[in-house]
């Protein structure tokens, strides 16, 4: 009697542990990653100008912007290989430390591996610094398509198979967060393609992303949060869909524009209208935009629509008008 | 420490140059010292009595620990040249950054560094002992532990020449640059300077403050094993010798962590 009392005690412990910890992941636990006023300076060069930014729990974060914009210089102070010049970083609310880095797979700037050891080496190397079983390599090879040529030298590598074998390295110990550097670096379409794959199947299963790129199209694709920098200077950041679009664009077309523009005159809620190449453009303020009203609209005027679309800003136009002011 | 030793015997394990250089180390120990005992053994059967007790019998105990120690420390670029060759291919790969990425705090990639680099120090110290032994049986001579204390200077040696390696290597970073530095400042550089300080102020030229130099000092606890009577001048102070080691080995090893843990990596 009494030893079954302790089973149930002990259970009734071990679930509400386990049930306090989900509660700090999710509730309390208000930042993966927060960076308040950073400057690194290289010399009299200016890497980063006063970046602050907060990367919230099961989130895609995307670092966007262009060549030497500073993304690997952030993510190289965040993860104490570079010295900031001033600033704080916070990593789970915490001053950052070795052991909180045990717990994120990053991948940064370049695959750095033993070059005269094979896969198989190297993944162990990393999993005994992380404290990791190496019982886990087969699975990350596997994730990775690795696993036919895991005895093979690292030197001996594609440029494209270094990076997949970087991210096995990342997914070792199934982290909660991961950092990737440009992970799309050197694969071919395919691969590409893949890895998009696996960072939303990573995001679906509650994992936090941070992730710097330059391929606009990339963080359109996978990430809910955005911070773009430009030359060390952070432009803007925050969620993705208010970042990236903050209009809507209609296109729509007749046979007969002229008269098509004369309706709309009577059509209300629209910003502003464009004629542009073979179609009409109609902006309005983010998801105000209600395609059957302006179908309606139209037919009742005595115009039948031949082109009727809903279009998003595009990131790039976005990145361009943001970056060139 | 044990586990952070054993992620680094990982890493060694499978570098070729690392082992081609023990290699090398061990059996150019042997051989330097065969190369003397024969020249030794021909200069006293095809001579008298005169040179014979000018020589002494340097590889009969106890003198053999001095004069086995003394040619082997010759050698001791080879075991730098191991640290040198590791240190910057970590730099080369940036898989000292990985590391670190990794979960190791930069004090303890330091401090591995310098656990392995006592280690070397202690094994090429045990191998000179044991080639001491040897030459001291083959020579026909009782075994005994008399001036057993060369092996210690010995150790200091290593671990001297091994820390400014490190030292090096953590400042410069790349390995051809390392490696030039290194053999310039252990074979050239220092012998000069030593020779011009040595020069200056009276002294008669081959004693004088150039003997406490950062090599100089660690190399002169085992002096020219050799007609003992008839070099001139004086032999520095063992303890002095001992003081400047110790902080010249402080020295390499506040400045290497320092560095390491402050630096850009």
């Amino acid at each position: 009697m009494f030893i079954f009392l302790q089973f149930i005690i002990y259970h009734v412990w071990v679930i509400s542990f386990s049930l306090s910890l989900i509660l700090y992941q999710t509730v309390l636990l208000m930042s993966v990653l927060t960076v308040e006023n950073l400057y690194k300076n290289y010399g009299s060069v200016q890497a980063l100008k006063n970046v602050s930014f907060s990367v919230p729990p099961g989130s895609v974060f995307g670092i966007l912007g262009p060549n030497g914009s500073g993304k690997t210089t952030l993510l190289g102070i965040v993860m104490d290989v570079l010295k900031a010049t001033k600033g704080n970083i916070r990593l789970f609310d915490k001053e950052p430390n070795a052991d909180q880095r045990k717990q994120i797979g990053t991948l940064l700037e370049t695959p750095n591996f033993y070059h005269y050891l094979s896969a198989q080496r190297n993944l162990e190397i990393a999993a005994a610094i992380k404290g990791q079983d190496e019982s886990d390599i087969p699975r990350v090879l596997e994730m990775v398509n690795l696993t036919q040529r895991k005895d093979s030298k690292f030197s001996t590598y594609s440029l494209g198979m270094k990076q997949r074998l970087a991210i096995a390295s990342c997914l070792l110990g199934d982290p909660h967060v991961m950092v990737f550097d440009e992970p799309t670096n050197g694969l071919d379409p395919v691969g590409i393609a893949e890895i998009r794959e696996l960072i939303k199947k990573l995001y679906h299963q509650g994992k936090t992303i941070i992730m710097a790129s330059h391929l606009l199209d990339e963080v359109e694709k996978v990430c809910t949060h955005v911070a773009i920098l430009k030359k060390g200077v952070l432009i803007t950041s925050g969620d993705v869909n208010e970042i990236l679009a903050n209009e809507d664009i209609v296109e729509i077309n007749s046979d007969d524009n002229e008269k098509l523009l004369m309706i709309l005159k009577s059509l209300n809620n629209y910003t502003k209208v464009k004629e542009a190449k073979n179609c009409v453009q109609l902006y309005y303020p983010v998801s105000t935009a209600k395609l059957g009203e302006i179908n309606k609209h139209c037919f009742n005027n005595g115009i039948v629509l031949n082109h009727l679309q809903l279009k998003k800003k595009s990131l790039e136009d976005k990145f361009f008008e943001l970056t060139n002011n | 420490m044990m586990h952070l030793l054993r992620i680094e015997w990982l890493k060694i394990k499978g570098y070729k140059t690392f082992w081609v250089l023990a290699t090398l180390f061990l059996v150019s120990i042997l051989g330097v010292n065969y190369f003397a005992y024969n020249i030794k053994q021909g200069i006293s059967q095809g001579s008298n009595g005169t040179v014979n007790s000018f020589l002494g019998s340097p590889f009969s105990f106890p003198n053999v620990w001095h004069t086995v120690t003394y040619f082997s420390s010759f050698l001791l670029f080879i075991p730098g040249l191991m640290i040198i060759t590791s240190i910057t291919n970590e730099y080369t790969y940036k898989t000292h950054r990985q590391n670190i990425i990794d979960g190791w705090s930069r004090q303890q990639f330091i401090h591995v560094k310098i656990a392995l680099i006592i280690i070397i120090a202690v094994l090429s110290a045990i191998f000179v002992f044991l080639t001491a032994i040897f030459y001291g049986l083959l020579s026909g001579s009782d075994f005994s532990f008399e001036k057993v204390e060369f092996i210690g200077y010995y150790f200091i040696q290593a671990l001297s020449y091994c820390l400014l390696a490190l030292l090096l290597s953590v400042l410069i970073k790349r390995s051809g640059l390392s490696i030039g530095l290194f053999f310039l400042y252990s074979f050239i550089i220092e012998n000069f300077l030593g020779a011009i300080l040595n020069n200056t102020g009276g002294n008669k030229g081959l004693n004088g403050p150039g003997d406490y130099l950062p090599l100089n000092s660690v190399d002169n606890l085992i002096p020219f094993p050799f007609f003992k009577g008839l070099v001139p001048g004086t032999q520095p102070s063992i303890y002095v010798l001992f003081a400047l080691s110790a902080v010249f080995l402080f020295l390499y090893y506040y400045i290497s962590v320092r560095k390491f843990k402050t630096q850009d990596l």
